[in-house]
């Protein structure tokens, strides 16, 4: 496993890369130029006041964009790195939440979002298994970008080795 | 491994800066893009009440054994009763669907039309749920009603149903009188409104719209609302 990771470690951080900005930046793009949808959104989870959810279902879309497009590239990898293994978390923990309280709402992970029909309640409660399995591995993606930041194709690395010449 | 600590620890910290700081401006930039739409939209809506003009005058009268239920145009063959919520987005589309064919049903004294105005929605609808009461006293409340759901927001408690609004709502559909202007301002119906919040559970109310059929529960069976479905429900009675 040690000897896996040291011979592709290079490969497997640029997929980690952008598996993790990709999805980052496909969810922000889909939310950002519907703010009401967004906010709607995170206001369905309950969880914060509603006019500070708005806000974050505003401002969300945009930082998803902004870290996705870090990993992509290649810039402050590390960083970007935690603020996304950060939202993961919290995501995973807010879909527990809505889950253990018996909420049936749509996630809004990708657009739309709010409450759904009661007789939907199976397929609902799938869905977050599911979407708590994808956040986990986005969250996994992230950690590992976390201690192997530098990788194929990235800015941040091309200026570094320059640095070291 | 090795390798890749030491490139942190030697890490360009005006680099790092940079780099929070543009992810700072794209968030900022986005966040006021966002509210400017959003609030562009929610004012554009009153333009869609250009133009309206009040309906005939209804009275309304208030009936405790019905959970102090809004009642219009009472003694017809056919009881409907309708349990809504200003800031429901469902209500709305039921509102704008078959809205009209009820407000039909009262004016021409075929069907009572009982409203229950919920408020469970936040502190928002029971500001709008008091204006509903308000404009009843005026005789107006389906024109108030109607008007509401057309400019309803997207976004619940976004700061919308604000008195202020509520008084342009009426201001636009020409319900101007001191004495409504005064109960919307004073908030004269609250405890009206928390009568009918409180009556839910006696009529296993959970959600809205709930809507009742000479006492019977309507249960559509089509996906949105189908006013030709509704109007063949009340017709059978």
């Amino acid at each position: 496993m040690k000897k896996f990771n040291e011979a592709h470690q290079q490969l497997l951080t640029l997929l980690a890369r952008l598996i993790l900005g990709g999805v980052l930046i496909v969810a922000g793009g889909l939310k950002a130029f519907v703010p009401a949808d967004a906010a709607r959104a995170v206001a369905a989870y309950k969880i914060l006041p509603a006019q500070l959810a708005h806000n974050i279902g505003y401002a969300l879309p945009w930082l998803e964009i902004a870290i996705g497009l870090l990993l992509i590239i290649g810039i402050s990898i590390r960083m970007a790195a935690i603020v996304a293994g950060g939202i993961m978390v919290i995501f995973i923990a807010a879909i527990i939440s809505v889950w253990s309280r018996g909420l049936l709402i749509d996630c809004g992970c990708f657009g739309g979002g709010g409450a759904i029909d009661p007789s939907k309640a199976a397929a609902v409660h799938r869905t977050y298994a599911l979407e708590i399995l994808r956040d986990l591995g986005l969250a996994l993606s992230a950690l590992y970008l976390y201690f192997f930041p530098y990788g194929l194709f990235s800015v941040e690395k091309l200026a570094m080795t320059n640095e070291e010449k | 491994m090795s390798k890749q600590k030491k490139a942190t620890s030697g890490g360009d910290h005006f680099t790092r800066w940079l780099v929070i700081g543009m992810v700072a401006l794209v968030v900022i930039t986005g966040v006021i893009f966002s509210i400017m739409s959003s609030s562009t939209k929610a004012n554009e809506s009153f333009a869609a009440l250009k133009g309206y003009t009040l309906g005939v005058s209804i009275p309304s009268s208030i009936d405790v054994a019905q959970g102090s239920g809004l009642v219009l145009n009472p003694g017809a063959p056919v009881q409907i009763n309708l349990w809504e919520d200003p800031q429901c987005p469902i209500c709305r589309s039921f509102e704008s669907s078959i809205g009209a064919y009820i407000d039909n049903l009262v004016v021409s004294k075929k069907a009572t039309v009982v409203y229950h105005v919920l408020s469970f929605l936040g502190p928002e609808s029971i500001r709008g749920a008091n204006a509903l009461m308000c404009s009843a006293d005026e005789g107006h409340f389906l024109d108030f009603h109607h008007a509401m759901y057309v400019v309803q927001p997207a976004l619940e408690n976004s700061g919308f149903y604000s008195k202020d609004n509520l008084l342009k709502i009426g201001d636009y559909i020409g319900l101007k009188s001191k004495s409504f202007i005064d109960c919307v301002t004073k908030g004269s119906k609250l405890d009206l409104v928390k009568a009918h919040e409180d009556s839910m559970p006696a009529f296993k109310v959970s959600g809205t719209p709930t809507v009742f059929i000479n006492g019977k529960l309507w249960q559509r069976k089509s996906n949105g609302f189908d006013l030709n479905e509704f109007r063949t429900a009340v017709e059978a009675g």
